[in-house]
C-alpha cells in the first residue's frame, strides 16, 4: 500500500510538473518576444506550484514509511539532488519574480532563470532516476540517460503547449507534432513519463525499507484518508483555471 | 572546518532563511483571513483593499519561503541521513503528515486563493482563505511536532540501534513541541503585527491619500502586536523549566551546575564535550529577550497612541519608530531558534544520537560546493524577497473603484 501511495505521487508529480519544466526548457523556442513568452509562462503560472507539490508529497511518503531508504537515497544522490534543488528553485524563482518589475532586463533575467533552471532540474532527475538503480551512484548509463530524458520532458511540455497556447506559439508547439495532436499527444507522453517513473521505482529496493510496523499502523491509513481529498482539491483547481490565461 | 560544521553551517543558513519568510507568512495569513472575513461580511470596500494589498505582499513572500522550504525538506535526508535512519521511525512520519495534511492542501488552496479572485464566490474565496490559515497553522505543527521529538525524544524506545514508535499521543502532545507551538504562533502575530503597523506608518508619514486605508491597518497592526507580546512572552517563559537543563545552565552561566551535568553524561553516555557552545547560546537568548523587551515597550506605547486618530495620522516621529521596528521581530525570532538549536548540542536527539553521528558520508569538497550554491540561494532570496517586499509596499494599494462596479471583468488572471 505504500508503495502504491508512494508510486501514486510520484506519477502525478512527473505527468503534470514534468511538462511545466518542459515548457520551461523550451521557452526561448515557443516564444520569440517578451510579450509571447510572457502568454507561455502563463499558460503554466496557476498550475506549476500545486504541480510540484506532489513531488514534496512523495518525498514525504518517502521519508515516513521508508525513512533509511531516504536517507540512503538522498546522500548518496547528494550532488545530482542538490543540482535539481538548484534547478528547481530558480525556475521557481523566475516565475514568481518575472511580473513583479516592468523592465525588460528584469525580465530578462527572469526568463534566463526559467529556462536554465528548468534544464539544470530536468538533466538532474535523469541522473536521479538512472542512479536509484545503480545503488544510488552516478555512472555512465546515467551520464547517457539524462540527455535522452530531456527529450522526453521537452516532448511533453510541447504536447501540453499544444494544449494552452494559442497564436504563433501554438503554431510551433505543433510543428512536431502534427496540427491535429492535442489531447492523444499529450497522453502518450504523459505515458512516457508515468513510464519511466515507475520503471526507475520499480529498482529501488521498497518492500525491505519499510518503516516500522508501529508506525505504518498509523501512518499508511491517514495517507489513505487524506489523499482522495487531495485529489479532489486539485481537480477542483484545474476546473477553475483549465481554460485561462494568467497576465505574465 | 570540518565537513561536520559545513553541514551545520548550510543547514543553519537555509533553516534561517525559511524561518525568516514564515514568521511573516504565518502571521500575515491570519491577519488577511480575518481582514477578509470583515470585508466579506460588512461589504466595507477598505477592508477588501485591505485585503488584497496585504495578500499581494504575502504572496511574494508565502513564494519565496516555499522554495527554502522545498531545500530544507531535502536537505534532511541529503546530509543527515543518520537521523533518518536512527529515528525515522517517528521523525519521518511527522514530516510525511505535514506535508500530506498541510504542504499539499496550503499550496492548492493558496493557488485557488490567488487567482480565484473572480472566478469563486465570495464566500467560496473566504474559506478558502481560511483554509489556507488553518494547514498553514497545522504545518508549523507538524514542524514542531518532529523538532519538538528532537528536543525532548518521548514516546518512543531505542531497539536494535533505532527508534520505535510506542506511545503515538505522546508524540502528538510532547510538551516540547505544543509550547514552542504557540510560542512561534504568537511570534509570528507580532512580526505581522509590526510588518502591517510600520508599512502603514511609511504611507501615513509620506501624506498618503490613503488615510483611512493606513489609518486602519496601522491600527490592527499595533492592536494584534501587544497580545501576541504577552502570549508570545507567556509561552516562551513556561518552556523554560522544561529546557534541557544543560541548556538553562549554559544560558544562567551556573558553572557548578555545568560540571556536575556533564560529569552525569560522562558517566551515561561515555566520554566527549557534553556542553554547548556557551558564547552563541548567552548571546542569542539575550538577544530574543533584549529585542522583546524594546518590542514590549514599543506597543504599549503605540496601543496608547493608536487610541488618538490625530497621533494616528500625524505623529511623525512615532511614525518613524514605528518604520524602525519592522525588523526587530525577525531579528528576535531567528534569535530564538539559534538559542533552541544551538543550546541543544552535541546532540541531534537529545541524550540519543549525536549531532556527528547523524551528518552522512559525505566528502568536504562536496559539502563546500552545495555549501557555497546553498548560502547564495539563500541570500539571494531573502535579498530579492526583501526587495520585492518593500517596491510593492512603497507602491501602496491600488486606487480605489471610482464606480459601482468595474467597467469590464479582468481579461486574464494577475497575481
Amino acid at each position: 500500500m505504500e508503495i502504491a501511495l508512494l508510486a501514486f505521487f510520484a506519477v502525478g508529480y512527473f505527468v503534470l510538473a514534468g511538462a511545466d519544466l518542459g515548457v520551461g526548457m523550451l521557452l526561448p523556442y515557443l516564444g520569440r518576444t517578451p510579450e509571447e513568452r510572457g502568454r507561455v509562462l502563463g499558460s503554466i503560472t496557476p498550475f506549476f506550484l500545486t504541480n510540484e507539490v506532489w513531488l514534496v508529497t512523495a518525498v514525504g511518503v518517502l521519508i515516513g514509511a521508508f525513512p533509511v531508504l531516504e536517507g540512503e537515497m538522498f546522500s548518496g544522490l547528494y550532488l545530482p539532488f542538490a543540482a535539481l534543488l538548484l534547478g528547481w528553485v530558480a525556475r521557481d524563482a523566475g516565475i514568481w519574480l518575472r511580473g513583479r518589475v516592468d523592465r525588460a532586463a528584469w525580465r530578462a533575467w527572469c526568463e534566463g532563470a526559467v529556462v536554465a533552471g528548468s534544464w539544470l532540474a530536468v538533466l538532474s532527475w535523469g541522473l536521479i532516476l538512472v542512479g536509484m538503480g545503480d545503488g544510488f551512484t552516478v555512472g555512465f548509463g546515467a551520464l547517457v540517460a539524462a540527455p535522452l530524458g530531456a527529450v522526453l520532458f521537452a516532448a511533453h511540455g510541447l504536447a501540453l503547449a499544444g494544449l494552452r497556447l494559442d497564436g504563433a506559439p501554438l503554431e510551433r508547439a505543433r510543428r512536431f507534432a502534427g496540427p491535429a495532436a492535442g489531447r492523444t499527444v499529450y497522453a502518450l507522453t504523459s505515458g512516457g513519463m508515468a513510464l519511466v517513473c515507475l520503471l526507475a521505482g520499480a529498482r529501488l529496493p521498497l518492500a525491505e525499507h519499510l518503516a516500522d510496523p508501529a508506525t505504518l499502523a498509523l501512518l499508511t491509513p491517514s495517507m489513505l484518508l487524506l489523499t482522495p481529498l487531495l485529489v479532489a482539491s486539485q481537480v477542483w483547481l484545474w476546473w477553475l483555471f483549465g481554460r485561462v490565461q494568467v497576465r505574465q | 572546518m570540518e565537513t561536520l560544521d559545513l553541514a551545520r553551517l548550510q543547514f543553519a543558513v537555509t533553516s534561517g532563511a525559511h524561518f525568516l519568510f514564515v514568521a511573516l507568512t504565518l502571521g500575515l495569513a491570519t491577519v488577511l483571513a480575518v481582514t477578509q472575513t470583515r470585508a466579506t461580511l460588512t461589504r466595507s470596500d477598505t477592508h477588501l483593499r485591505m485585503t488584497r494589498f496585504w495578500g499581494r505582499l504575502y504572496v511574494i513572500n508565502y513564494a519565496m519561503g516555499i522554495l527554502t522550504g522545498l531545500v530544507m525538506e531535502f536537505q534532511l535526508g541529503m546530509a543527515w541521513s543518520g537521523l533518518t535512519h536512527f529515528a525515522g521511525n517517528v521523525f519521518g512520519a511527522s514530516l510525511a503528515m505535514e506535508t500530506l495534511v498541510a504542504f499539499f492542501i496550503e499550496s492548492t488552496f493558496l493557488g485557488l486563493w490567488i487567482f480565484g479572485w473572480d472566478r469563486l464566490n465570495r464566500w467560496a474565496h473566504l474559506g478558502v482563505i481560511w483554509v489556507v490559515t488553518i494547514t498553514a497553522y497545522a504545518s508549523a505543527y507538524w514542524v514542531l511536532v518532529a523538532n519538538g521529538f528532537l528536543q525532548n525524544p518521548v514516546g518512543a524506545e531505542v531497539v536494535d540501534g533505532t527508534l520505535r514508535l510506542t506511545d503515538a499521543a505522546a508524540v502528538l502532545t510532547n510538551p516540547d513541541a505544543l509550547l514552542a507551538f504557540a510560542h512561534i504562533l504568537s511570534g509570528a502575530l507580532v512580526t505581522a503585527g509590526f510588518f502591517l503597523a510600520g508599512v502603514s506608518a511609511y504611507h501615513l508619514r509620506r501624506g498618503t491619500a490613503e488615510q483611512e486605508f493606513f489609518r486602519r491597518s496601522l491600527r490592527i497592526g499595533v492592536f494584534t502586536t501587544l497580545p501576541a507580546l504577552l502570549v508570545n512572552a507567556a509561552f516562551g517563559g513556561v518552556q523554560f523549566p522544561s529546557l534541557q537543563p544543560m541548556k538553562t545552565a549554559v544560558f544562567g552561566g551556573r558553572e557548578a551546575e555545568i560540571s556536575r551535568l556533564q560529569a552525569e553524561m560522562v558517566a551515561t553516555h561515555g566520554p566527549g564535550d557534553y556542553i554547548p557552545p556557551t558564547a552563541p547560546t548567552q548571546i542569542s537568548a539575550m538577544i530574543m529577550l533584549g529585542v522583546f523587551t524594546v518590542l514590549l515597550l514599543v506597543s504599549a506605547l503605540s496601543v496608547l497612541l493608536a487610541s488618538f486618530r490625530r497621533m494616528v495620522l500625524g505623529s511623525r516621529a512615532w511614525h518613524l519608530l514605528l518604520i524602525a521596528m519592522i525588523p526587530l521581530p525577525f531579528v528576535s525570532m531567528i534569535a530564538g531558534w539559534v538559542f533552541r538549536e544551538v543550546g541543544r548540542q552535541p546532540w541531534m536527539v537529545e541524550g540519543l544520537l549525536r549531532t556527528e553521528d547523524a551528518l552522512s558520508d559525505l566528502s568536504p569538497g562536496t559539502m563546500v560546493l552545495s555549501l557555497i550554491a546553498f548560502i547564495t540561494l539563500s541570500v539571494l532570496l531573502v535579498a530579492v524577497n526583501t526587495w520585492i517586499l518593500a517596491r510593492s509596499a512603497r507602491q501602496g494599494p491600488e486606487a480605489p473603484a471610482t464606480g459601482p462596479a468595474p467597467a469590464e471583468p479582468a481579461p486574464v488572471l494577475a497575481f
